[in-house]
């Protein structure tokens, strides 16, 4: 419960039509998409300018409260979960796009713009916005920051920090800082590069600038139908091999393809293990690449191919993909999505283990996958109304994040650490490393205000130093040279 | 090395009991030490730190002298920080040691037909470590990305010894804080890299440059823009500015018919100017700047719609000195621009330009910095022209990482 007097103040900060203290009106607030974490915020402020912002962050940082900056809560790690008795700072209001420059090849939006709109706002120029996740209709500019969101197209086009120039922020302390520019490598350290994806915990983002990128002059998407996701896979493996950058490999197991198909009608085949690829750039070059790609799928037992044929079909097959996370509610109860990376060339023995281990606690996982930077989302399905089932469901989904460390890869390509994976990313980086990354966060937040006990597995504080020389677990097993 | 608690002897012992004899010696004051792995790295920066030696960190020295001047007592070399760790092909993903040249890596890269998508200057001494800390790029930047855009992993050493790892083996990957974006750019200031992993791109096979001429740089900026207009995607655009004229350079890469369908729409673009093929040595002409002696080199970062128009400008500010410039710009809004003072102009024409530059980039986010210069025109200048409002964040950022100033202190911008 926040005092009074605080409640007084941030009335004053963001104006009465932007505070909210109702406990039925804070409920709105008190997850994202992470829905089995749940918290009550002590207040939300929804302030429409940085100058609020800024007299929001103040107060939280006289009274020491903790804040968390939230976009459209989209976010499936948590990172929107508020701050027990709290201050949650919405940038729903702050949703302008502020400037154009087609000459320069950016846009300054404020936070709380959609990703989407971006995209929909320079398109008559011919140019997009190039991230795209999933929840790109409703997840806000501000959100992919703090996320550094990716997208099934960051094969080619990179992630959120790829396209992010430069950022104005409210620092913990309310301290307004410029971070980057439009203009290439400005002098300093590459803060704005820290910052994207930092998931709320080192200041809040009031402007954002974005590249925007010139359309491609032709797009084509191939469905490629197989018995199973590993002959899918290997065809993936070829594709690079071959010298390609595709700008979507993406692969459904039956699973995924059959929630799709009962959600969206996709038209899908019902196949084992369904491929999408996706070729833009210059008409000459795709059509040459897509014969070789359609070549590669068939050496490897693709007995379906399928070149979408008009921009509708296109967009049919890709909302049946961004659809697939929702659409598994269709056929089970309850489920959790996970987000591991592996190296791609680890798919077929992680995808094999990932049964085995389902197959053992008798669950289905569904799987659905950026295939080209490995990218995967098992979606662990089960029922919460059977006693113990979603613990066994959450011990698969973390057990499923450790095979992906240990393959080499990471526990989370593009939700975020948040509160879900706070443990694992223990499990992924040892103490030196999180060590070091806990300097970044004290010099830019000393008391631990933004986004408290998020991402890192336990909390620390800034006025820990470092203590004397740890060696790195790697050292002491004597494999020091090898990482 | 001469503070009141260690003497040159002891400190070469001290650092030759960590690093081996025969890789640790002075030179002048400076004792320089070539540690084999990241534990001997750690281990000299942990004396360092304890002692309050100054640590240069350095590779193949050829961008040894950007940045402010640094008094250091320990010159670190990367030299035996050499080897290629991995080359996992299937995953375009690699592993180097900070000490491997730019050309070694690239030529082990190219069995699988496979690169690092950058073109930094002099790859056959510049090591992986000083291209990161300088955050160097070429060229090829316009399609590929800045190194922060292609580097996914790195093994940093602390200045108190700590061994950190920062993003990992996979190139799609948001655990944690990104330190290696920190690292890249920091001059050496925050810690000492000892790996990087980088993602890698298939190596260009086929390419083709043209090149329009023109007498005066403003003549290029229409169809410059309207060839970053276009669908076409070229793998580097740049202007050259100099005593011969202007230049406008452009290089496509491509399968089947994508090439002569670029020499189409180019000859279209360019129909008024002229645009012929020319050869691959324009790609090389960045580096030639840094041969001229005597010439104050500086990093011009500007928006991309300037590019010609302000190196025409520079152009006049020059000619109306009696000076002569030659500029190499990049068409993402990086420019390299060698200002040649002539014997009578002396010490006064590079201050004024620059002073001139930065006021004209400033208002946009644009930046001059030195990276080049004669002594006596050097000491004179603010080689970095910081005036970020996230400077103090910086110092703070530093002094956590390098509570005692040891690592390059003073290199870097705002004396950082």
């Amino acid at each position: 419960m926040l005092h009074p007097n605080q409640i007084a103040e941030l009335r004053e900060a963001v104006g009465a039509d932007g505070l909210i203290t109702g406990a039925s009106q804070l409920q709105t607030y008190e997850c994202d998409g992470l829905t089995n974490f749940r918290v009550l915020p002590g207040a939300v402020v929804l302030p429409r300018t940085t100058e609020q912002v800024q007299a929001a962050v103040r107060i939280c940082a006289r009274h020491k409260l903790p804040f968390v900056s939230r976009g459209a809560g989209t976010g499936l790690s948590g990172g929107a979960l508020p701050a027990e008795g709290g201050v949650v700072i919405s940038l729903a209001r702050m949703n302008r796009i502020l400037e154009v420059d087609y000459a320069n090849r950016y846009v300054v939006v404020e936070p709380g713009v959609i990703n989407a709109h971006v995209s929909q706002r320079v398109a008559a120029q011919g140019y997009f916005y190039a991230p795209d996740p999933s929840s790109q209709s409703v997840c806000t500019i501000g959100g992919n920051v703090a996320e550094n969101s990716g997208g099934a197209h960051c094969l080619k086009y990179g992630f959120t920090v790829t396209h992010t120039l430069a950022l104005e922020v409210v620092l913990p302390s309310g301290e307004l800082v410029h971070l980057g520019s439009a203009a290439p490598d400005a002098p300093g350290y590459d803060l704005a590069g820290v910052f994207v994806g930092s998931e709320g915990t080192l200041g809040v983002a009031t402007k954002i600038t974005l590249r925007i990128v010139k359309r491609p002059e032709v797009v084509q998407t191939l469905l490629a139908a197989f018995d199973t996701p590993q002959a899918a896979g290997q065809t993936v493996s070829d594709i690079i091999a071959a010298g390609m950058l595709p700008s979507a490999l993406e692969i459904m197991d039956t699973l995924a393809i059959e929630a799709a198909e009962a959600a969206v009608h996709a038209h899908y085949p019902k196949c084992g293990g369904l491929l999408l690829v996706e070729l833009d750039g210059q008409a000459a070059e795709v059509e040459t690449l897509m014969r070789e790609v359609r070549a590669l799928a068939e050496k490897n037992g693709a007995w379906e191919t399928r070149l979408a044929q008009s921009e509708q079909e296109r967009a049919l097959i890709w909302k049946g993909r961004k659809a697939a996370f929702a659409a598994v509610g269709r056929i089970s109860p309850n489920y959790i999505v996970q987000d591991g990376v592996i190296p791609r060339t680890a798919l077929p023995q992680v995808l094999a283990e990932i049964e085995r281990m389902a197959a053992t606690v008798g669950l289905r996982v569904a799987n659905v996958f950026h295939a080209g930077d490995g990218n995967l989302h098992p979606l662990v399905l089960y029922d919460r109304t059977i006693q113990g089932q979603e613990e066994i469901a959450l011990d698969l989904s973390y057990r499923i994040l450790h095979l992906c460390v240990d393959s080499g890869g990471s526990i989370t390509g593009e939700h975020g650490v948040g509160k879900e994976k706070q443990q694992a990313l223990g499990y992924m980086f040892a103490e030196p490393d999180l060590a070091t990354m806990q300097l970044v966060r004290c010099a830019f937040d000393p008391e631990s205000l933004a986004n408290p006990d998020k991402v890192f597995p336990r909390p620390r504080l800034c006025a820990d130093r470092p203590g004397p020389y740890t060696p790195h677990p790697l050292e002491t097993a004597g494999v020091a040279e090898i990482f | 090395m001469s503070t009141a608690a260690l003497t040159l002897d002891e400190g070469l012992a001290r650092l030759g009991a960590i690093a081996g004899q025969a890789h640790t010696r002075v030179r002048g004051e400076t004792i320089e030490v070539a540690p084999a792995n990241a534990l001997e790295t750690a281990a000299i920066l942990r004396f360092a730190d304890q002692n309050g030696l100054a640590v240069s960190p350095a590779g193949g020295g050829t961008k040894i002298g950007w940045g402010n001047p640094v008094e250091a007592q320990i010159r670190l070399s990367l030299e035996r920080m050499t080897a290629v760790r991995e080359h996992s092909w299937q995953d375009m993903t690699c592993t180097v040691e900070a000490g491997c040249t730019w050309a070694d890596l690239q030529t082990e890269l190219a069995h699988h037909g496979q690169t690092v998508a950058l073109d930094p200057l002099w790859p056959k001494r510049a090591t992986i470590g000083g291209i990161v800390a300088a955050n160097d790029s070429g060229a090829l930047r316009l399609k590929y990305g800045a190194l922060r855009d292609l580097i996914i992993g790195m093994t940093i050493v602390l200045a108190d010894g700590t061994i950190a790892k920062s993003g990992g083996k996979v190139v799609k990957n948001v655990a944690g804080y990104d330190l290696h974006k920190l690292m890249t750019g920091s001059f050496g200031t925050l810690g000492v890299m000892t790996e990087v992993n980088f993602r890698l791109h298939p190596a260009e096979e086929r390419t083709q440059t043209w090149t329009a001429n023109a007498a005066d740089a403003a003549e290029l900026a229409e169809p410059l823009r309207a060839l970053l207009d276009t669908q076409m995607v070229p793998s580097a655009v740049q202007l050259r500015a100099g005593k011969q004229g202007c230049a406008l350079d452009v290089r496509v890469a491509g399968r089947g018919e994508a090439i002569k369908d670029c020499e189409r729409r180019l000859s279209k673009i360019f129909s008024e100017i002229g645009m012929a093929p020319s050869g691959e040595a324009v790609w090389g002409v960045r580096q030639e700047l840094y041969d001229a002696a005597n010439a104050t080199i500086l990093k011009a970062s500007m928006l991309p719609a300037e590019v010609c128009s302000v190196s025409a400008e520079v152009r006049q500010w020059a000619a109306a000195e009696g000076a002569a410039i030659e500029c190499v710009a990049y068409a993402f809004g990086l420019a390299t621009i060698a200002l040649h003072a002539t014997t009578d102009a002396a010490t006064a024409f590079p201050e004024r330009i620059i002073a001139r530059l930065r006021a004209r980039l400033r208002p946009t986010g644009g930046s001059v910095v030195v990276l080049a210069a004669p002594d006596e025109i050097r000491a004179g200048l603010d080689l970095w022209g910081c005036h970020s409002d996230a400077l103090g964040l910086m110092r703070e950022i530093k002094r956590r990482f390098d509570p005692n100033r040891i690592l390059n202190p003073g290199r870097f911008a705002g004396n950082i």
